[in-house]
C-alpha cells in the first residue's frame, strides 16, 4: 500500500472516530439536549460587560439584560475600557436611571476584554457571576434557563447558545449555520463533560469558582476557552443551556471574519500550549478536551498539506502537459484523461462526507428560530459545507504562524 | 460521573473499526472481481498470442499472406491495447490489493512478446511498422508525467491515422530480463522512448509528422 494511501486511511479513521462519538452523544441523549432545570433557589447574579467604542449596541446590550426575568440579577456591571467614543456616556445615562446598572471605567484601557471583564468582577458580590458581550442581546429568559444547573454544587460554568444578530449577507448568514452547528456539538460535549469553551455573548460562573482560578487570562487571546480549561482543570463542571439564546454581532466582511479567527485560533494554541502538561490528566481535560483540540489542529493541518501537494502536483503536470500539447498538436484533454471507476479512499471520503452532512441537518434540525425544519437554503448549507469549512485549514496555518511569531494583539 | 460517559468512546471505537473492515472487506471484494475479470481477458489474449507466434513461425516457413498475418497482429494488438486502458483504469483505482500491478506486468510481458515475434514479419512483410513506445511505469518525475501523457495522446492519434501500424506500449520499468534485453538490442538509453520499425529509438518527440515520416 501507498504511504498516502496508509496517510489518508489513518486521517479517515479518526475523522469517522470523532463524527461517530458525536453521532453516539446525540442518539443517547437526544432528548435531553433541550432541558432545562428548575432552579432550587434564587441565586444572586452579577452581569459583567466591558464595552470599547461600543456607543451603537452597548444600550441596547444594557436594556436586553433590564428586561431579564430573572429575579436573582442584582447587578449590571458595564465596565468602559475607555472607549474613544461616548459608550462611557451612554453608560452612565443608564445607571442614572436604572439602580441596577453600575457604570465603572477602568484606569487606562486594558487593551483586551479579560482587562475589563476582571476589572469589573471586582465589584461582583454575588454567588453566580455572569459575562456578556457589549454587541450581544440574551433573550429574556436565557439567564432563567441557565441557572438551574447551579443546583450542583460542582456546577462551576453554565454557557448560553449563541445565534447570530446581524444577518444581513451571505457570509453572515453561513456563519448562522455555524453557530447553530457548534451550539448542538458543544452540547453533545456537555454529556461528556468536556466543554472547552464557555462564550463571550453569555456565560455565568460560580463566583467561588472564579475566584478559585483568579479570574481571567489576560495573557490569553481568548480569554473564553482558557478560563473553561482553568474550570475543568481544578474539577469543576461545565454545563449549556441550549434553550438559553443570545443573539450576538458578527463579521459582515471576509477581512473582518478572517482577523476574529486568527484571534480565535491563536488564543486556542495558547492556551494548549499553557495545559500542555495535562494531556492525559485532569479528568475530560486532558483525556479528550486536550487531545481533541490537538488532533483537530493536526487534521485540519495533515489535510492541508496531502489536500495541498497532490494539487500542486497535479496542476503542475496539466500545465506541463498542457504546454505540450499545444506544441505537439494534440487534444488538451482526451477521455483518456478521466477514470470513472471509483477507489476505496473515494467511497471511505464520500460516506465519511454523508454522515458529515447527516449531521449538518440534524444540528440545524434542532435550531428552530425561523419556525421551518433547516431553516436554511441548500446553497447556504452547501457554500457552509463545500467552501467555507474548507477555509479553515488555511486558517491554522496562517494562525500556527502567527503564533510561532508572537501575535498578541487584538 | 467521568467513568460514566467513557462507553460512548469505546463504542464509537468499535463502530469506526466496524466500519473500516466492512470497508476493506468490500474493497477488497471489489479489486479481486476486477482482477479476475482481466485475468479472464489475459487468458483469451494469451491464446491469441500463441496462436499469432505460431502463425508467424508458419509464414517463415511458408508463402502464406503477409497481409493476414498483417491483419490479425495489429487486430490483436488493438486488442490488447484496450485492455491495457482497461487495466489501467481499474487499477488506478485499486489502493488494497497488488494483483492487478501483476496483471500489469503480464501485459507488458505479452507485449514483449509479441513485439519479439514480430521482429522476422516486419523484415519480410512490405507496409508493416511496429511502433513500440516504452515508457516508465512507476515515475514520480512531472515532466516526465507529462511528456508521457502527451506521447500516449500522440500515439493515439497515429493510430487513428494509420490504421496498419502494430501500437505497442510497454512499461520498460518492470524488471523483465526479456525486455531489458531486448531495449539494450535496440540501443534504448532512456525512457520514454519510442522505438519504430526496430531501427531507431525516438527520444525527443515534436508531434505527429515527426513518427509519420519514419513510417515504410
Amino acid at each position: 500500500m501507498e504511504t498516502l494511501t496508509i496517510v489518508y486511511f489513518v486521517y479517515t479513521f479518526i475523522a469517522f472516530y470523532f463524527l461517530f462519538i458525536y453521532i453516539l452523544t446525540y442518539v443517547q441523549n437526544r432528548k435531553q439536549i433541550h432541558e432545562t432545570i428548575t432552579p432550587d433557589k434564587i441565586r444572586s447574579l452579577s452581569i459583567v460587560v466591558p464595552c470599547y467604542n461600543e456607543a451603537n449596541s452597548i444600550g441596547k446590550n444594557i436594556e436586553a439584560f433590564l428586561e431579564s426575568d430573572y429575579k436573582g440579577l442584582k447587578k449590571l456591571i458595564v465596565v468602559d475600557d475607555c472607549s474613544t467614543d461616548n459608550s462611557y456616556e451612554i453608560i452612565k445615562k443608564y445607571a442614572k436611571k436604572y439602580p441596577q446598572v453600575i457604570a465603572c471605567q477602568t484606569p487606562k484601557n486594558t487593551g483586551r476584554a479579560a482587562g475589563a471583564k476582571n476589572y469589573g468582577a471586582k465589584f461582583a458580590k454575588t454567588e453566580l457571576i455572569g459575562f456578556s458581550d457589549a454587541d450581544s442581546f440574551p433573550n429574556k429568559d436565557a439567564i432563567s434557563k441557565m441557572v438551574g444547573f447551579f443546583n450542583d454544587e460542582k456546577m462551576g460554568a453554565v454557557t448560553s447558545r449563541v445565534l447570530v444578530s446581524n444577518v444581513k449577507n451571505k457570509l453572515t448568514k453561513i456563519q448562522l449555520i455555524e453557530y447553530k452547528i457548534i451550539a448542538l456539538t458543544r452540547k453533545l460535549l456537555s454529556f461528556l463533560d468536556s466543554i472547552y469553551v464557555t462564550n463571550g455573548p453569555l456565560s455565568i460562573y460560580r463566583k467561588t469558582a472564579f475566584d478559585q482560578v483568579k479570574g481571567f487570562d489576560m495573557k490569553n487571546m481568548t480569554e473564553d476557552i482558557e478560563i473553561t480549561w482553568h474550570f475543568v482543570s481544578k474539577g469543576w463542571k461545565v454545563q449549556m443551556a441550549i434553550p438559553a439564546k443570545v443573539y450576538s454581532g458578527v463579521p459582515e466582511t471576509l477581512k473582518i471574519w478572517f482577523k476574529q479567527r486568527i484571534r480565535w485560533n491563536v488564543g486556542g494554541l495558547q492556551t494548549i500550549a499553557k495545559y500542555r502538561k495535562k494531556i492525559a490528566k485532569c479528568g475530560m481535560l486532558g483525556l479528550f478536551i486536550m487531545p481533541f483540540f490537538t488532533f483537530s489542529w493536526i487534521l485540519g493541518l495533515t489535510g492541508l498539506f496531502f489536500l495541498g501537494y497532490r494539487i500542486t502536483q497535479y496542476l503542475m503536470v496539466k500545465f506541463l502537459v498542457a504546454k505540450y500539447s499545444v506544441a505537439a498538436q494534440v487534444a488538451l484533454v482526451s477521455m483518456e484523461d478521466f477514470s470513472l471507476n471509483p477507489s476505496i479512499l473515494f467511497l471511505f471520503g464520500m460516506v465519511l462526507f454523508t454522515f458529515g452532512m447527516i449531521y449538518t441537518v440534524v444540528a440545524l434540525s434542532h435550531s428552530k428560530e425561523s419556525g421551518r425544519i433547516i431553516g436554511h437554503s441548500v446553497l447556504d448549507i452547501f457554500i457552509y459545507s463545500f467552501f467555507y469549512l474548507l477555509m479553515y485549514p488555511p486558517l491554522l496555518i496562517w494562525s500556527f504562524l502567527k503564533y510561532i511569531s508572537g501575535y498578541n494583539t487584538w | 460521573m467521568l467513568k460514566s460517559k467513557k462507553h460512548v468512546f469505546w463504542e464509537a471505537l468499535l463502530i469506526t473499526i466496524a466500519i473500516f473492515l466492512i470497508g476493506f472487506f468490500l474493497g477488497m471484494l471489489i479489486e479481486a472481481k476486477n482482477t479476475s475479470d482481466i485475468s479472464n481477458l489475459y487468458l483469451q489474449s494469451e491464446i491469441r498470442l500463441v496462436d499469432g507466434m505460431a502463425t508467424s513461425t508458419l509464414i517463415g516457413n511458408s508463402n502464406l499472406s503477409c497481409e493476414d498475418l498483417k491483419t490479425s497482429n495489429i487486430e490483436f494488438a488493438n486488442r490488447v491495447y484496450d485492455e491495457a486502458r482497461l487495466l489501467e483504469e481499474l487499477e488506478s483505482s485499486g489502493k488494497l490489493t497488488q494483483g492487478m500491478r501483476y496483471l500489469h506486468k503480464k501485459y507488458d510481458l505479452l507485449r514483449t512478446l509479441l513485439w519479439m515475434s514480430n521482429q522476422e514479419t516486419l523484415s519480410k512483410c512490405d507496409n508493416y511498422n511496429i511502433v513500440v513506445y516504452l515508457y516508465e511505469y512507476e515515475t514520480e518525475d512531472n515532466y516526465k508525467k507529462a511528456t508521457q501523457n502527451v506521447w500516449s495522446k500522440i500515439l493515439l492519434d497515429l493510430k487513428k491515422e494509420n490504421q496498419d501500424v502494430l501500437l505497442l506500449p510497454i512499461a520498460a520499468d518492470q524488471e523483465l530480463t526479456s525486455l531489458d534485453l531486448l531495449m539494450a538490442e535496440h540501443e534504448v538509453t532512456q525512457l520514454p522512448a519510442i522505438v519504430i520499425n526496430n531501427d531507431k529509438a525516438i527520444y525527443e518527440l515534436q508531434n505527429i509528422n515527426q513518427i509519420q515520416t519514419l513510417l515504410n
